[in-house]
């Protein structure tokens, strides 16, 4: 089982069209050009998905960063303080 | 231009991203192999391009990774053309809309039934009888003259949607009491929907309906988005709404499984009859045997409905016949297999060997199995098997086998209800070549009669389905939806022709198909297929001179012939030049034939009768 870090990764990998190594900390909307407001919606569903979790309206549109993803994921109940493989 | 690293690259990516995408459908994965796919121009991916065009008036953008994937997943590559948001009647009833400039080979109209009608959906009790009666009759006349339009000025197949229940009326449990009130004013409206679009050639109806109950409506439709962009499509909803579409594809293009190959220890039935013998087994009317015995019924309607079954287990095949035989609660009998393969050899070699029986590719197997280990090698060896491992819970084998939706078909013909008695027949053909000296003797044992005649509208369907359908004795593969046949009978410069073959052992149905394009003094053959299962018995020899004298007696002098190379249609390369048509062009995708009719007319093979099922104007007999 992969890690919630490197899941979360990955999804963004996947739908930003990155290597998972390329996302650190800091990514962000404002860093990374190709996260408009359509991948934005791929996000939040390619997110639900893995996580299996349904974020609030206000979440939503407040994700848009790797930070705050992650304050989200951890709201709804997503552990990431699991070491990494 | 040859192929750069860049290039390679790119194509690498596409190719593991697909990869993932077949072993784990999720929607990252669906995004993953979108943006491949976006990174690669159809001419480096190596792909022929499917292009679909998606009319809508709801945010459906999320779907559209998952259409992509599930097309190139199918070996093609996606082309999309996207109408604007609401703007479905501009596309489809402007001629020179960019909607007909993108040449779809699908549209898709997408309709969000509170879009057309909010009252209807949202303000149900502000309308009177009357009025709900007029709010649905304007959806269907409005979807109608848009179906209307498109069959007009195009031939591709139209996917029209339904509309999904309410989650929550606003009668709660009273609303199920009348007929008048919501649930079934949208029932009504479904059904009428449905009426009209059987009225329309190739026009079909996408169950919208039928996959939010099985998804479950409160997960499959999401108020936020529908709400914060008009996307109503809830998140649980939108990869199966995407493989939905994607079922239609696959129908129309032939990309559908034909045969269900079966293990039998665990599959069948519970337990190893090899070692707990016939009253062993657990097979019957109570928990577990009965989840076996629902199995075997869903798997004895796939063969009512025309896929072929065929067994492939290690095991003494005595031990396997003495329970089709023997044990009362059987629902499959040997009757229903069309081959097996039960023996302690290796799946791979005994999978390939009932395809050769069977004459079908690799890639028209399902192969069912409990063992991660056959499982495995299988997905290993043969990658174009379809794989499906059952192994623990057998209540839910029904349901998964179901969920493959490998089988879908948009045509369900005599010929199909037929199909495992004709394999059958096949079997005893076989017997009789054993017992012959020679092919010719073989064949003339046969007694063939062909039947040869101009389609018509009973024969559409089945000419058209064995255009989407056979790859193999296929010279040029391109697929006909029935309006397109349709569209073909009414052009006087056209002809299509069917080949109806029948035997001692019995009727074989429309097994051959040549679509013949005139000019004046030349005749070209579009297309000229024949059914695998009639290979090799000079069928396509009758069909060959007959569309040859039928060109002559038009006036024509020579016709032409092409051929074109597709992964599966080898075995017709040298057709034409087998026939005495000479090459007159030759490129990496194919060749291009020439015949002159001066000669003495091409004969049929002797061995066959031929029967005209039509008057041919002018036809010198």
């Amino acid at each position: 089982m992969q890690a919630n870090e490197e899941q979360l990764k990955q999804v963004l990998a996947d739908v930003l069209d990155l290597e998972p190594s390329a996302i650190g900390e800091t990514a962000s909307v404002d860093t990374i050009e190709q996260w408009d407001s359509l991948k934005h919606l791929n996000l939040v569903l390619a997110l639900e998905e893995r996580f299996g979790v349904t974020l609030t309206e206000e979440q939503t549109v407040q994700i848009l960063s790797y930070r705050l993803i992650k304050i989200a994921l951890e709201e709804q109940g997503v552990r990431f303080d699991d070491h990494k493989v | 231009m040859p192929l750069g690293d860049g290039c390679r690259l790119k194509k690498q990516k596409l190719v593991s991203t697909l990869r993932r995408l077949a072993s784990e459908p999720t929607y990252a994965a669906y995004t993953a192999a979108a943006n491949a796919l976006e990174a690669i121009t159809p001419e480096e991916s190596g792909l022929p391009p499917l292009r679909v065009a998606i009319l809508r008036n709801f945010t459906l953008d999320t779907m559209i990774p998952v259409i992509k994937g599930e097309i190139a997943l199918s070996g093609s590559y996606p082309m999309i053309y996207l109408g604007d948001y609401d703007s479905i009647a501009r596309d489809a009833l402007t001629p020179d809309s960019a909607l007909y400039a993108s040449q779809p080979d699908f549209v898709i109209i997408a309709q969000w039934l509170e879009n057309l009608t909010p009252s209807l959906v949202a303000r149900f009790l502000s309308l009177g009888p009357t009025q709900v009666h007029d709010e649905v009759e304007r959806v269907l006349t409005e979807t109608d003259a848009m179906v209307a339009s498109l069959r007009r000025h195009s031939n591709a197949p139209i996917l029209v949607n339904n509309f999904p229940l309410p989650t929550y009326t606003t009668l709660g449990i009273l609303d199920a009491q009348s007929e008048d009130y919501q649930t079934h004013a949208i029932l009504r409206l479904n059904l009428e929907l449905l009426r009209r679009a059987r009225q329309w050639p190739d026009v079909y109806l996408v169950d919208y309906m039928g996959l939010m109950a099985r998804v479950g409506s409160a997960q499959g439709m999401d108020d936020r988005y529908w709400h914060i962009g008009q996307a109503p499509i809830g998140n649980r909803a939108v990869v199966p709404l995407g493989q939905e579409y994607a079922k239609f594809f696959r129908a129309l293009k032939g990309n559908t499984r034909k045969c269900l190959v079966l293990d039998c220890d665990n599959i069948l039935w519970g337990g190893v009859v090899g070692e707990e013998s016939l009253s062993g087994i657990k097979l019957g009317t109570s928990y577990p045997g009965s989840c076996y015995r629902a199995f075997q019924q869903e798997i004895l309607n796939l063969h009512d409905r025309g896929v072929i079954l065929a067994l492939c287990s290690k095991n003494n095949e005595a031990d396997v016949l003495e329970v089709f035989r023997d044990h009362q609660d059987m629902v499959l009998r040997e009757t229903h297999f069309a081959t097996w393969q039960v023996n302690w050899g290796d799946k791979v070699t005994n999978l390939t060997r009932i395809a050769k029986d069977l004459n079908i590719g690799l890639d028209s197997l399902v192969f069912v199995d409990d063992s991660q280990f056959e499982c495995d090698l299988v997905r290993e060896q043969l990658p174009q098997v379809a794989v499906l491992q059952l192994s623990t819970d057998p209540s839910t084998f029904r349901a998964k086998l179901s969920a493959g939706a490998y089988f879908d078909a948009l045509v369900f013909s005599a010929e199909d209800r037929e199909r495992n008695r004709m394999y059958r027949d096949d079997a005893q053909r076989r017997n009789l070549i054993e017992s012959s000296s020679s092919l010719s003797e073989y064949l003339a044992k046969l007694e063939m009669v062909a039947c040869i005649g101009l389609a018509d509208e009973l024969t559409i369907p089945r000419v058209s389905q064995l255009t989407q359908k056979t790859n193999q004795f296929n010279l040029t593969t391109r697929r006909y939806g029935e309006a397109e046949i349709r569209t073909l009978l009414q052009n006087p410069e056209a002809a299509v022709f069917y080949l109806k073959l029948s035997d001692r052992t019995g009727n074989l149905g429309i097994v051959g198909v040549a679509i013949m394009r005139y000019s004046e003094k030349l005749a070209e053959i579009d297309t000229l297929l024949l059914s695998c299962r009639v290979i090799g018995r000079g069928a396509e020899d009758a069909l060959l001179a007959h569309i040859l004298a039928s060109a002559k007696a038009r006036g024509c002098t020579s016709v032409r012939g092409r051929y074109l190379l597709t992964k599966k249609n080898m075995q017709v390369a040298s057709f034409y030049a087998q026939r005495g048509f000479r090459l007159v062009a030759e490129s990496a995708v194919g060749s291009d034939w020439e015949i002159s009719l001066d000669q003495e007319a091409y004969p049929a093979p002797a061995w066959i009768q031929i029967n005209l099922t039509y008057q041919e104007i002018g036809y010198a007999s």
